[in-house]
């Protein structure tokens, strides 16, 4: 896959703060990739560098492959910004066809591919509605229509599910999911981690204007995993902790989670227990979620607070 | 420029579809032709005859004068009362007259200057100045007599009269009462354009503010084509509006002309057009007053789409920070009043080339004449300030908005607002 997106060494200061610092990372094209970070982490700044509403105060942006020229790529972004709206007095065809146009497309394009789009997810029956008629979920979807009307390479969505029932949720992850799988590229910038789990490939994590880390979800969990396991297996006596390579963190009547000793395998932990004798029903790895590393990782701050509340 | 076209044309047509701005272009010029119609038939159906009683005690007035008089000018009637009628005195309401004169013993050389029309109710100076008129008639009558001057010689004491009139020697067609009036409604419609429609853009960028939707545009579009966008597609509204009331002026004046109507109002108004016309030089009014239209309007909206990206949806903050703008288009009509009654003076030179005045200052010194008043010099200097003047704050405006678009929460002041302008981007 050759790389789409590339930003180098980004800093953008505003007058007291720095909102932006130093960030570096790439996204590869038909990536689903993950912009994480808590509220105020500096996120929708980074992506108004991205899209050209802001200008850097260093660092460089490289789009395709080329530095990246705000005036003209912006045909090949759609960004739905976390504060997004419509004009409320105009009917749903129109306002679509105006945001596709605003894009560069043509009047017939725009038109061909507004009509595809409601085609596809059943709205064609709003066209001649106005906006202020339409439930928040409605023109959640006419917002997010727009965003993708002009066939754009990178969509960069910026907390898309906030606001939205699951049954919209779900469709809108489908439709992300087929979009990237057409070839586009994604980038999904939100402060709730589990849904990251779930769609993205590979995330960049920051906090306070700073990437702490980045990677593929996978590989991440692998770096931080504690070799926790869940264990099938009846409360331990303590006679069994006491020559046990683990040690035991909840307990519960039929499973154990268990932390592995250093320098023993889970091999050491069932042979263990199979020379003990214990019947075991399962025997599974517990690797931690993104949530867990991020409080890991940025301690106990009020960043982080936000994230256990949530 | 092609994104530039698409606002302009969504500014336009979602406001000129509207059924508000249907209506209000209908309605201005009915409301004003109404009022124009209305008062004239008020003035024609309700007058009143006020009854005045006169006790005169100088022995000057007879009853049969005062009746010729009252023939001439009906609008009251002067009664001879005998002196005796104290009835009068007390209660002129009770006794049948609105009010009375006591006139004095009169020496007819020195007259007298404190005479009093005494009544209950109060009466304006138009209604005493009339009952003065009408006995001071007679009272010159009474002067010539003592004089033995006889009526052809008081023909021509009445007749002969020295008029002073202002004539331009460069523009022939130059009419400074038509000036006058021309330059007054020029300068006033100016005046409301800026405040209605340089409103109308501060509106428009607040809404997409508040409506949340300024984001989703600045990634498609550079601010300043927002901006520009919506600034010319309201200028086009206010154009529109324009040419449709002319157009309604000329078909009211067409229809009025062909019917023939002998209504007095109406024929009235289609000799003052005619006047108009012929009277001035209108190609020249009808471009600057579309120069100045255009100028003032970039000027002034500039300043409502910076004001308007600076505040949230709180209108009171809107007014508060729109307050000194506003402020310099009142000064502008405050200096055009002065303009109109002297358009050669200081005020009017500089009022008519500083660009925030220039505007509605200007548009009311053209009518008495260009080169003759206003020197081909002022007018192109103020034509190229109020060009650089709108550059300027078009400038400006756009530097504030592209920061005030995207923010949100306090209202920043003025001053912040000029460290926007200001710093690096």
């Amino acid at each position: 896959m050759s790389e789409l997106l590339r930003v180098e060494h980004l800093k953008k200061y505003f007058a007291n703060q720095k909102a932006v610092d130093d960030i570096s990372f790439s996204v590869s094209e038909g990536e689903i990739f993950g912009l994480l970070g808590p509220n105020g982490a500096g996120k929708t700044t980074l992506i108004r560098m991205i899209t050209g509403i802001f200008y850097p105060d260093s660092g460089s942006i490289t789009f395709q492959g080329k530095p990246f020229d705000p005036i003209h790529d912006v045909r090949h972004i759609g960004y739905m910004p976390e504060e997004r709206g419509l004009y409320k007095k105009m009917k749903i065809g129109e306002h679509a066809l105006y945001l596709a146009q605003l894009k560069g497309l043509s009047r017939t394009d725009a038109l061909h591919q507004v009509k595809q789009w409601f085609e596809r997810l059943e709205m064609q029956s709003w066209w001649n509605k106005k906006v202020e008629d339409l439930s928040k979920g409605m023109s959640q979807k006419l917002q997010f229509v727009s965003t993708v009307l002009h066939e754009p390479k990178l969509i960069i969505l910026d907390e898309p599910f906030s606001g939205l029932d699951p049954v919209n949720s779900n469709l809108i992850k489908d439709e992300i999911h087929r979009l990237a799988k057409n070839g586009s590229t994604i980038l999904f910038s939100t402060h709730r981690m589990e849904q990251v789990e779930e769609i993205c490939e590979k995330i960049i994590l920051v906090n306070k204007g700073e990437k702490i880390l980045d990677g593929t979800v996978g590989a991440i969990k692998q770096q931080f995993k504690q070799n926790h396991f869940r264990i099938g297996i009846p409360a331990p006596t303590e006679e069994l902790l006491r020559h046990a390579p683990f040690d035991l963190i909840r307990t519960s009547e039929q499973q154990q989670i268990v932390q592995i000793r250093e320098g023993k395998s889970t091999n050491d932990v069932l042979r263990y227990l199979l020379d003990q004798s214990i019947p075991i029903h399962s025997f599974e790895e517990l690797l931690p979620s993104l949530n867990e590393i991020f409080i890991r990782l940025v301690g106990d701050t009020p960043a982080a607070r936000q994230f256990q509340i949530a | 420029m092609y994104k530039t076209f698409i606002i302009i044309q969504r500014e336009y047509l979602t406001r000129v579809r509207k059924k508000t701005f249907i209506i209000s272009t209908l309605l201005f010029p009915l409301l004003y032709f109404g009022l124009i119609f209305g008062m004239g038939y008020l003035a024609e159906n309700s007058k009143q005859v006020l009854n005045i009683a006169l006790i005169d005690e100088s022995g000057y007035f007879k009853q049969t004068e005062l009746d010729q008089e009252n023939a001439i000018d009906p609008s009251s009637k002067v009664s001879l009362v005998s002196s005796k009628a104290t009835d009068v005195l007390r209660d002129p309401e009770a006794a049948g007259f609105d009010g009375f004169i006591r006139m004095p013993a009169l020496d007819w050389q020195k007259g007298n200057d404190s005479i009093f029309l005494e009544s209950k109710k109060s009466y304006g100076s138009g209604t005493t100045s009339a009952v003065q008129a009408k006995l001071n008639r007679i009272w010159n009558r009474i002067k010539n007599d003592s004089l033995s001057i006889d009526e052809s010689q008081q023909a021509i004491l009445q007749m002969s009269q020295l008029s002073i009139r202002p004539k331009n020697m460069e523009d022939a067609s130059a009419n400074a009462n038509l000036a006058e009036v021309i330059g007054y409604i020029a300068g006033l419609l100016i005046y409301f354009i800026l405040l209605i429609y340089g409103s109308q853009v501060m509106m428009g960028v607040m809404e997409e503010k508040t409506n949340r939707i300024a984001e989703v545009l600045v990634s498609s579009v550079r601010p300043f084509q927002m901006m520009m966008g919506k600034i010319i597609g309201i200028g086009a509204v206010a154009l529109t509006q324009f040419l449709l009331w002319i157009g309604f002026v000329f078909l009211i004046y067409n229809v009025t002309k062909a019917s023939g109507n002998n209504m007095s109002a109406a024929s009235e108004i289609v000799g003052t057009m005619q006047e108009v016309i012929t009277g001035i030089n209108m190609p020249l009014i009808l471009f600057c007053f579309g120069f100045y239209f255009l100028g003032g309007f970039f000027f002034y909206a500039s300043l409502y789409a910076a004001i308007g990206s600076a505040v949230n949806e709180d209108l009171r903050e809107a007014q508060s920070l729109s307050f000194p703008v506003t402020m310099l288009v009142i000064i502008s009509i405050a200096l055009m009043t002065t303009a109109i009654a002297n358009p050669t003076g200081p005020i009017a030179v500089w009022g008519s080339l500083i660009p925030f005045s220039s505007p509605i200052v200007m548009m009311a010194r053209i009518p008495y004449g260009v080169p003759g008043t206003v020197p081909w010099w002022q007018l192109g200097l103020s034509m190229l300030l109020l060009i650089l003047g709108f550059l300027g704050t078009v400038w400006f405006a756009a530097k504030i908005y592209r920061t005030g678009i995207l923010m949100y929460g306090k209202k920043p002041s003025w001053g912040e607002m000029l460290k926007w302008v200001f710093r690096k981007s």
